[in-house]
């Protein structure tokens, strides 16, 4: 077993009355790429900004390296500077041109000086094939492009675990392949990934583990092969089913 | 209508702008310009700093001491906000000029009357514009606050980097107004004594009893002064667009970013939609399935 970043113990989120998340328990070890799925309104979005700090938890304990960041008084922003985040509607800064994406975190947070933090952004847009545009802003982009400068600035803050919520449902179907590409290098290269998705294919090739989200809980989870191949609950067949042609 | 006044008037003026012209006309719209653009500057400081500390968000996990804290400057912003914005600045400027010494017994007075013209028109102005950086603030995408929490970036640089220059060029034509209503409006002034333009009219109108030519180059001058500051202040905006034009790459190795990536020393991009491309893609993804991690 790897060295564990992330467990996520009996962690409950309830808007008003209605509850959203319920009893969520999982591990995520380093180098795994872990895929959650269900169906829209399961709880799959919430349980990854939950974990990202940016909606707080009502019960449960998410422990990053064994220190329960859902405590009051935890400095959030310094724990989310080790958890990267890509979000389906990208969120650039719109003020910035791509290079500024990219550096301004380093700069402002982990206090890098200009010139290592141009290296680093550099370095990371050209992995995700961004390095010509480095002077563009976000509205001239591609959706493509901007969820790769979106990727490229998560990655820019040398994060632990990298967090993607449903990153490519805002794009058009010609632009999801280079994104799940980007992607999939990073799997590959032994990225810590957190990724919610209706892409099932991403889940079941590039995934080592996958979450199947029903309703608020998770109704069943294991390697992709397992749940992919040989769903034990009628819920995940059922699921499954609609994908049938994946 | 008696057309023969308008050579009349016309001759008026030239013998009031020969006399007085440069000494009270022209100087006075000086002062007016340069007590607009300061206070509007300060204005907007005081604005962009009640905007910030409005916003600040809070959660009732937060503690106790932090949101009582927050909640008491929510108060006093409100309470300088609706004062300030509610009540004609001819008197704001009354009550401090007069009210500040009644009350300390002439410890506190203002010798300048520079500073206590700043001062009014600058609170004023940031009660109005505080608002309008709350608009903007609210007006840009929750988004970029997410984008920005997410790599760990507090509400405090969060703004500076990245809400304010956004909402900052949203208000723009909010400030514009703001700035033209200061040109106009610091004519209250008088009040207190302050010579600017409006000053300027009623000494000249008060010595030489030409009332209507006098206002006629008031309202000229007044004119002039805000065509001129609405004409830069759409250059500032279109300044602040940037260029529309925006020179393409024409190389674009993007769209098969993961052949170029794996092979640099192939040199030439592939396209994603190949037989080639898929092969390697499948053969890739077959190994790693193979190494995936088994049980847990």
């Amino acid at each position: 077993m790897g060295e564990r970043i992330l467990e996520i113990r009996h962690l409950g989120k309830a808007f008003g009355s209605h509850e959203v998340l319920r009893d969520i328990d999982f591990t995520v070890e380093k180098g795994d790429v872990t895929s959650i799925i269900g169906a829209s309104g399961s709880g799959k979005s919430t349980l990854l900004r939950c974990i990202n700090l940016l909606e707080t938890p009502t019960s449960g304990e998410i422990l990053y390296h064994g220190k329960n960041v859902a405590d009051r008084g935890v400095n959030a922003a310094a724990y989310r500077s080790h958890v990267g985040m890509v979000f389906q509607s990208f969120n650039l800064f719109n003020n910035m041109t791509v290079l500024k994406n990219c550096m301004v975190g380093q700069i402002k947070v982990l206090k890098k000086s200009q010139e290592e933090a141009r290296a680093a952004a550099l370095k990371y847009l050209d992995r995700v094939g961004m390095g010509p545009y480095i002077n563009a802003r976000p509205r001239q982009l591609s959706g493509g492009q901007k969820q790769r400068v979106a990727i490229a600035r998560a990655l820019a803050m040398n994060p632990e675990v990298l967090l993607f919520d449903e990153p490519t449902s805002a794009l058009d179907p010609e632009m999801v392949g280079e994104v799940l590409a980007v992607m999939q290098i990073l799997a590959q290269e032994g990225m810590t990934m957190l990724v919610v998705t209706h892409e099932m294919a991403f889940a079941r090739d590039v995934s080592s583990h996958v979450v199947y989200m029903n309703q608020g809980i998770i109704c069943e989870e294991g390697t992709a092969g397992e749940l992919f191949g040989n769903p034990q609950r009628q819920e995940t067949r059922d699921f499954l089913s609609r994908f049938r042609s994946v | 209508m008696d057309w023969s006044k308008f050579p009349q008037l016309a001759a008026d003026i030239a013998a009031l702008w020969a006399k007085y012209g440069f000494v009270n006309y022209f100087c006075g719209m000086g002062r007016t310009l340069v007590l607009a653009i300061i206070a509007t500057v300060i204005g907007c400081v005081i604005g962009l700093a009640c905007g910030i500390l409005q916003t600040v968000p809070h959660a009732r996990t937060d503690h106790p001491a932090k949101r009582f804290f927050l909640g008491l400057i929510r108060v006093i912003l409100r309470v300088y906000i609706e004062v300030f914005r509610g009540t004609p600045m001819i008197l704001q400027a009354v009550f401090i000029y007069y009210g500040l010494p009644y009350f300390t017994n002439n410890t506190v007075r203002f010798d300048n009357i520079w500073t206590v013209s700043i001062l009014v028109v600058s609170i004023n102005t940031g009660a109005y514009m505080a608002e309008s950086v709350r608009g903007g603030i609210l007006s840009v995408d929750p988004g970029q606050t997410e984008g920005a929490k997410a790599i760990g970036m507090t509400h405090f640089q969060t703004m500076i980097s990245v809400i304010l220059p956004q909402a900052l060029r949203n208000i723009m034509p909010q400030i514009g107004n703001n700035f033209i209503i200061n040109i106009k409006d610091t004519s209250v002034m008088f009040i207190i004594g302050f010579t600017d333009f409006f000053a300027a009219h009623k000494a000249v109108a008060g010595a030489t009893f030409t009332y209507f030519p006098s206002a006629t180059i008031e309202m000229a001058g007044y004119l002039t002064m805000t065509l001129i500051a609405s004409f830069i202040l759409r250059l500032v905006e279109k300044l602040m667009d940037g260029s529309d034009s925006y020179e393409l790459v024409q190389s674009d190795a993007l769209t098969m970013t993961a052949g170029t990536y794996k092979n640099p020393a192939k040199g030439s991009n592939f396209d994603e939609h190949s037989k080639e491309y898929r092969d390697n893609l499948e053969q890739s993804l077959e190994d790693r399935n193979f190494n995936a991690r088994g049980d847990r």
